[in-house]
Protein backbone atom coordinates (compact mmCIF):
# COMPACT_ATOMS: atom_id res chain seq x y z
CA UNK A 1 0.00 0.00 0.00
CA UNK A 2 1.54 3.39 -1.11
CA UNK A 3 2.02 6.24 1.87
CA UNK A 4 -1.33 8.22 0.51
CA UNK A 5 -3.28 4.99 0.34
CA UNK A 6 -2.33 4.12 3.90
CA UNK A 7 -3.28 7.60 5.44
CA UNK A 8 -6.42 7.09 3.54
CA UNK A 9 -7.14 3.57 5.05
CA UNK A 10 -5.90 5.15 8.91
CA UNK A 11 -8.50 8.41 8.44
CA UNK A 12 -11.25 5.74 7.26
CA UNK A 13 -10.44 3.43 10.04
CA UNK A 14 -10.25 6.53 12.44
CA UNK A 15 -14.02 7.26 11.55
CA UNK A 16 -15.40 4.48 12.93
CA UNK A 17 -13.53 5.04 16.00
CA UNK A 18 -15.17 8.41 15.94
CA UNK A 19 -18.69 6.80 15.85
CA UNK A 20 -18.27 5.29 19.54
CA UNK A 21 -20.08 7.13 22.12
CA UNK A 22 -18.43 6.40 25.22
CA UNK A 23 -16.39 9.44 25.51
CA UNK A 24 -19.44 11.55 23.95
CA UNK A 25 -21.55 10.63 26.50
CA UNK A 26 -19.11 11.67 29.07
CA UNK A 27 -18.63 14.87 27.42
CA UNK A 28 -22.58 15.64 27.16
CA UNK A 29 -22.94 14.73 31.04
CA UNK A 30 -19.80 17.18 32.04
CA UNK A 31 -21.21 20.04 29.59
CA UNK A 32 -24.07 19.42 31.56
CA UNK A 33 -23.32 19.62 35.40
CA UNK A 34 -21.38 22.07 34.92
CA UNK A 35 -23.78 24.70 33.10
CA UNK A 36 -25.93 23.22 35.47
CA UNK A 37 -23.96 24.31 38.51
CA UNK A 38 -23.77 27.59 37.42
CA UNK A 39 -20.66 27.96 35.83
CA UNK A 40 -19.12 30.27 33.82
CA UNK A 41 -19.03 29.87 29.92
CA UNK A 42 -15.26 30.69 30.05
CA UNK A 43 -14.79 27.91 33.03
CA UNK A 44 -17.46 25.41 31.41
CA UNK A 45 -15.28 25.45 28.07
CA UNK A 46 -12.01 25.60 30.19
CA UNK A 47 -13.07 22.16 31.32
CA UNK A 48 -14.45 20.72 28.39
CA UNK A 49 -11.51 21.82 26.52
CA UNK A 50 -9.65 20.12 29.16
CA UNK A 51 -11.51 16.66 28.83
CA UNK A 52 -11.17 16.79 24.96
CA UNK A 53 -7.15 17.57 25.37
CA UNK A 54 -7.00 14.13 27.63
CA UNK A 55 -8.86 12.08 25.20
CA UNK A 56 -6.83 13.62 22.39
CA UNK A 57 -3.30 12.54 24.52
CA UNK A 58 -4.85 8.86 25.51
CA UNK A 59 -5.71 8.35 22.09
CA UNK A 60 -2.60 9.20 20.71
CA UNK A 61 -0.63 7.09 23.57
CA UNK A 62 -2.67 3.97 22.80
CA UNK A 63 -2.02 3.89 19.14
CA UNK A 64 2.07 4.63 19.18
CA UNK A 65 1.85 1.67 22.11
CA UNK A 66 -0.08 -0.66 20.01
CA UNK A 67 2.40 0.81 17.07
CA UNK A 68 5.28 -0.02 18.91
CA UNK A 69 4.56 -3.23 20.18
CA UNK A 70 3.78 -4.35 16.72
CA UNK A 71 7.24 -2.68 15.67
CA UNK A 72 8.87 -4.65 17.94
CA UNK A 73 7.11 -8.10 17.46
CA UNK A 74 7.07 -7.86 13.86
CA UNK A 75 9.18 -5.16 12.25
CA UNK A 76 8.21 -3.29 9.35
CA UNK A 77 6.79 -6.50 7.29
CA UNK A 78 3.95 -7.82 9.28
CA UNK A 79 3.04 -11.54 8.96
CA UNK A 80 -0.24 -12.80 7.57
CA UNK A 81 -0.84 -14.64 10.78
CA UNK A 82 -0.85 -10.87 12.35
CA UNK A 83 -3.25 -9.63 9.56
CA UNK A 84 -5.85 -12.73 9.94
CA UNK A 85 -5.89 -12.84 13.79
CA UNK A 86 -6.58 -9.09 13.66
CA UNK A 87 -9.32 -9.51 11.11
CA UNK A 88 -10.50 -12.13 13.12
CA UNK A 89 -11.18 -9.69 16.03
CA UNK A 90 -11.93 -6.59 13.83
CA UNK A 91 -15.06 -9.23 12.19
CA UNK A 92 -15.89 -10.16 16.19
CA UNK A 93 -16.34 -7.13 18.20
CA UNK A 94 -17.84 -5.60 14.80
CA UNK A 95 -20.91 -8.29 15.13
CA UNK A 96 -20.60 -7.74 19.08
CA UNK A 97 -21.25 -4.09 18.56
CA UNK A 98 -24.24 -4.78 16.44
CA UNK A 99 -25.36 -7.08 18.99
CA UNK A 100 -24.67 -5.40 22.13
CA UNK A 101 -23.26 -1.92 22.14
CA UNK A 102 -26.49 -0.02 23.49
CA UNK A 103 -28.05 -1.43 26.30
CA UNK A 104 -32.20 -2.06 25.95
CA UNK A 105 -34.76 1.04 26.57
CA UNK A 106 -34.75 4.60 26.56
CA UNK A 107 -31.39 6.85 27.18
CA UNK A 108 -28.01 5.68 25.36
CA UNK A 109 -26.86 3.44 28.12
CA UNK A 110 -23.82 1.42 26.79
CA UNK A 111 -22.70 -2.02 27.29
CA UNK A 112 -20.03 -1.11 29.88
CA UNK A 113 -19.44 -2.23 33.16
CA UNK A 114 -22.39 -0.84 35.20
CA UNK A 115 -19.51 0.29 38.26
CA UNK A 116 -17.53 1.95 35.81
CA UNK A 117 -20.53 4.16 34.16
CA UNK A 118 -21.34 4.95 37.82
CA UNK A 119 -18.02 6.11 38.25
CA UNK A 120 -17.75 8.20 34.98
CA UNK A 121 -21.18 9.62 35.71
CA UNK A 122 -19.93 10.71 39.07
CA UNK A 123 -17.17 12.11 38.20
CA UNK A 124 -18.45 14.16 35.74
CA UNK A 125 -20.79 15.65 38.12
CA UNK A 126 -17.32 16.01 40.81
CA UNK A 127 -15.57 17.51 37.79
CA UNK A 128 -14.67 21.36 38.63
CA UNK A 129 -10.40 21.66 37.65
CA UNK A 130 -9.28 21.26 34.05
CA UNK A 131 -6.98 18.84 35.55
CA UNK A 132 -9.84 16.22 36.37
CA UNK A 133 -11.73 17.10 33.50
CA UNK A 134 -7.94 16.15 31.39
CA UNK A 135 -8.09 12.65 33.66
CA UNK A 136 -11.65 12.51 32.99
CA UNK A 137 -10.82 12.72 28.99
CA UNK A 138 -7.96 10.23 29.62
CA UNK A 139 -10.56 7.30 31.59
CA UNK A 140 -13.05 7.39 29.02
CA UNK A 141 -10.87 6.67 26.38
CA UNK A 142 -9.58 3.67 28.54
CA UNK A 143 -13.34 2.71 29.17
CA UNK A 144 -14.01 2.65 25.52
CA UNK A 145 -11.23 0.49 25.25
CA UNK A 146 -12.86 -2.69 24.56
CA UNK A 147 -14.65 -1.03 21.24
CA UNK A 148 -11.74 0.81 19.82
CA UNK A 149 -9.23 -2.35 19.99
CA UNK A 150 -10.20 -3.20 16.04
CA UNK A 151 -9.71 0.20 14.69
CA UNK A 152 -6.45 0.61 17.25
CA UNK A 153 -4.60 -2.36 15.64
CA UNK A 154 -5.53 -2.59 12.10
CA UNK A 155 -4.18 1.18 11.90
CA UNK A 156 -1.16 0.33 14.01
CA UNK A 157 -0.75 -2.63 11.60
CA UNK A 158 -0.83 -0.03 8.70
CA UNK A 159 1.55 2.67 10.41
CA UNK A 160 4.18 0.38 11.01
CA UNK A 161 4.51 -0.11 7.05
CA UNK A 162 4.73 3.65 6.77
CA UNK A 163 8.58 5.31 6.72
CA UNK A 164 9.47 6.52 10.02
CA UNK A 165 8.18 10.19 9.26
CA UNK A 166 4.94 9.32 7.32
CA UNK A 167 4.60 7.03 10.98
CA UNK A 168 4.24 10.15 13.04
CA UNK A 169 1.80 12.27 10.79
CA UNK A 170 -0.47 8.80 10.20
CA UNK A 171 -0.45 8.99 14.04
CA UNK A 172 -1.83 12.57 14.11
CA UNK A 173 -4.39 11.53 11.42
CA UNK A 174 -6.33 9.03 13.43
CA UNK A 175 -5.93 10.74 16.65
CA UNK A 176 -7.77 14.16 14.58
CA UNK A 177 -10.39 11.63 12.68
CA UNK A 178 -11.14 9.40 15.61
CA UNK A 179 -11.86 12.51 17.95
CA UNK A 180 -14.02 14.38 15.10
CA UNK A 181 -17.57 13.16 17.08
CA UNK A 182 -16.10 14.38 19.91
CA UNK A 183 -14.88 17.56 18.57
CA UNK A 184 -18.42 17.90 16.79
CA UNK A 185 -20.32 18.27 20.47
CA UNK A 186 -17.27 20.27 22.04
CA UNK A 187 -17.82 23.05 19.26
CA UNK A 188 -22.00 23.09 20.07
CA UNK A 189 -21.66 23.03 23.89
CA UNK A 190 -18.76 25.59 23.49
CA UNK A 191 -21.52 27.59 21.62
CA UNK A 192 -24.15 27.35 23.75
CA UNK A 193 -26.33 24.93 21.44
CA UNK A 194 -28.89 23.23 23.84
CA UNK A 195 -28.12 19.63 25.37
CA UNK A 196 -31.02 18.26 25.18
CA UNK A 197 -31.24 18.92 21.64
CA UNK A 198 -27.49 16.78 21.53
CA UNK A 199 -29.10 14.24 23.80
CA UNK A 200 -32.17 13.95 21.80
CA UNK A 201 -30.34 13.36 18.62
CA UNK A 202 -28.02 10.76 20.40
CA UNK A 203 -31.01 9.03 21.42
CA UNK A 204 -32.90 9.21 18.13
CA UNK A 205 -30.01 7.96 16.18
CA UNK A 206 -28.60 5.10 18.27
CA UNK A 207 -29.85 2.64 16.55
CA UNK A 208 -28.23 3.92 12.81
CA UNK A 209 -25.15 4.71 14.78
CA UNK A 210 -24.58 1.11 15.97
CA UNK A 211 -25.41 -0.40 12.67
CA UNK A 212 -23.33 2.04 11.21
CA UNK A 213 -20.26 1.06 13.63
CA UNK A 214 -20.71 -2.55 13.65
CA UNK A 215 -21.70 -2.65 9.91
CA UNK A 216 -18.44 -1.08 9.16
CA UNK A 217 -15.90 -2.99 11.67
CA UNK A 218 -17.73 -6.39 9.62
CA UNK A 219 -16.83 -4.47 5.88
CA UNK A 220 -13.33 -3.50 7.07
CA UNK A 221 -12.88 -6.57 8.57
CA UNK A 222 -13.48 -8.36 5.21
CA UNK A 223 -11.69 -5.63 3.16
CA UNK A 224 -8.33 -6.12 4.92
CA UNK A 225 -8.78 -10.09 5.07
CA UNK A 226 -9.31 -10.05 1.21
CA UNK A 227 -6.82 -7.45 0.37
CA UNK A 228 -4.01 -8.50 2.74
CA UNK A 229 -4.53 -12.29 3.66
CA UNK A 230 -6.07 -13.69 0.97
CA UNK A 231 -4.13 -11.58 -1.80
CA UNK A 232 -0.65 -12.35 -0.44
CA UNK A 233 -2.07 -15.86 -0.21
CA UNK A 234 -2.60 -16.35 -3.62
CA UNK A 235 0.50 -14.05 -4.19
CA UNK A 236 3.27 -16.72 -2.58
CA UNK A 237 1.17 -19.79 -4.28
CA UNK B 1 -34.24 21.29 54.53
CA UNK B 2 -35.61 17.80 55.43
CA UNK B 3 -39.63 17.99 55.11
CA UNK B 4 -42.01 15.02 56.14
CA UNK B 5 -41.36 11.56 56.74
CA UNK B 6 -40.87 10.51 53.89
CA UNK B 7 -37.73 8.47 53.18
CA UNK B 8 -36.22 7.51 50.42
CA UNK B 9 -34.61 4.14 49.10
CA UNK B 10 -31.67 4.46 47.07
CA UNK B 11 -30.91 2.71 43.73
CA UNK B 12 -28.14 0.52 45.12
CA UNK B 13 -28.07 -1.05 48.27
CA UNK B 14 -25.32 0.13 49.83
CA UNK B 15 -26.23 3.75 49.62
CA UNK B 16 -29.00 2.87 51.93
CA UNK B 17 -31.94 4.94 52.96
CA UNK B 18 -31.98 8.63 53.43
CA UNK B 19 -34.74 11.18 54.42
CA UNK B 20 -36.47 12.93 51.58
CA UNK B 21 -34.75 16.72 51.20
CA UNK B 22 -36.79 19.39 49.15
CA UNK B 23 -34.05 21.73 48.93
CA UNK B 24 -31.83 18.82 47.25
CA UNK B 25 -35.02 18.31 44.83
CA UNK B 26 -34.92 21.83 44.18
CA UNK B 27 -31.10 22.12 43.72
CA UNK B 28 -31.27 19.27 40.94
CA UNK B 29 -34.26 20.42 39.06
CA UNK B 30 -32.60 24.27 39.11
CA UNK B 31 -29.50 22.37 37.66
CA UNK B 32 -31.10 20.39 34.92
CA UNK B 33 -33.33 23.61 34.03
CA UNK B 34 -30.22 25.49 33.51
CA UNK B 35 -28.68 22.64 31.45
CA UNK B 36 -31.11 22.86 28.96
CA UNK B 37 -30.53 26.15 28.32
CA UNK B 38 -33.50 28.41 30.92
CA UNK B 39 -32.38 31.43 32.79
CA UNK B 40 -31.97 31.63 36.18
CA UNK B 41 -34.44 32.95 37.88
CA UNK B 42 -37.18 31.41 35.30
CA UNK B 43 -35.05 27.84 36.92
CA UNK B 44 -35.56 28.74 40.54
CA UNK B 45 -39.56 29.41 39.60
CA UNK B 46 -39.81 25.95 38.19
CA UNK B 47 -37.53 24.18 40.80
CA UNK B 48 -40.15 25.46 43.76
CA UNK B 49 -43.16 24.61 41.85
CA UNK B 50 -41.82 21.01 40.76
CA UNK B 51 -40.84 20.70 44.81
CA UNK B 52 -43.95 22.19 45.83
CA UNK B 53 -46.00 19.52 43.96
CA UNK B 54 -43.23 16.56 44.83
CA UNK B 55 -43.52 17.14 48.13
CA UNK B 56 -47.25 17.03 47.86
CA UNK B 57 -47.28 13.70 46.35
CA UNK B 58 -44.83 12.39 49.27
CA UNK B 59 -47.11 13.54 51.96
CA UNK B 60 -49.05 9.96 52.24
CA UNK B 61 -45.87 7.85 51.15
CA UNK B 62 -43.41 7.10 54.34
CA UNK B 63 -41.20 5.65 51.47
CA UNK B 64 -40.60 5.49 47.93
CA UNK B 65 -37.58 4.34 45.39
CA UNK B 66 -35.09 7.27 44.55
CA UNK B 67 -36.23 5.98 41.10
CA UNK B 68 -40.02 6.49 41.88
CA UNK B 69 -38.89 9.71 42.99
CA UNK B 70 -37.14 11.15 40.03
CA UNK B 71 -40.39 10.04 37.77
CA UNK B 72 -42.56 11.89 39.79
CA UNK B 73 -40.08 14.70 39.67
CA UNK B 74 -39.50 14.19 35.59
CA UNK B 75 -43.59 14.32 35.50
CA UNK B 76 -43.85 17.95 37.13
CA UNK B 77 -40.93 19.22 35.79
CA UNK B 78 -42.00 18.13 32.14
CA UNK B 79 -45.27 21.02 32.98
CA UNK B 80 -43.10 23.69 33.16
CA UNK B 81 -39.81 22.68 30.95
CA UNK B 82 -40.29 19.90 28.51
CA UNK B 83 -36.74 19.82 27.58
CA UNK B 84 -35.36 20.28 31.30
CA UNK B 85 -37.31 16.76 32.27
CA UNK B 86 -36.16 15.30 29.26
CA UNK B 87 -32.11 15.83 30.75
CA UNK B 88 -33.98 15.36 34.29
CA UNK B 89 -34.93 12.04 33.00
CA UNK B 90 -31.41 10.83 30.63
CA UNK B 91 -29.33 11.75 33.35
CA UNK B 92 -28.47 8.10 34.57
CA UNK B 93 -29.32 7.01 30.94
CA UNK B 94 -26.34 8.88 29.13
CA UNK B 95 -23.54 6.80 29.70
Amino acid sequence: MDITSSLAAVALIALIHASFQLSVSVLTLLGSHTIGARMSHKKVLSLISSYVFGATTMTLLIVSFASLIFLQAFGSEVPLMAWAIACAVVLGIGIAVWLFYYRKGAGTSLWISRGFARHLTTRSQKTTHPTEAFSLGLTSVIGELVFIVPTVVLSALILIGLPSGWQMIGLVVYTLFSLLGLLIVWALIGSGYSLSSIQKWREANKRFLQFSSGGALIVLGFFVYVTRVIAEAAGAM
Amino acid sequence: METGGTHIIKRHRRHGIEAFSKDKLQKSVVAACLSAGAHHGQAELVAKHVADAVEEWLEDRPEVTSSDLRLATAKQLKKYHADAAYLYEQHRMTI
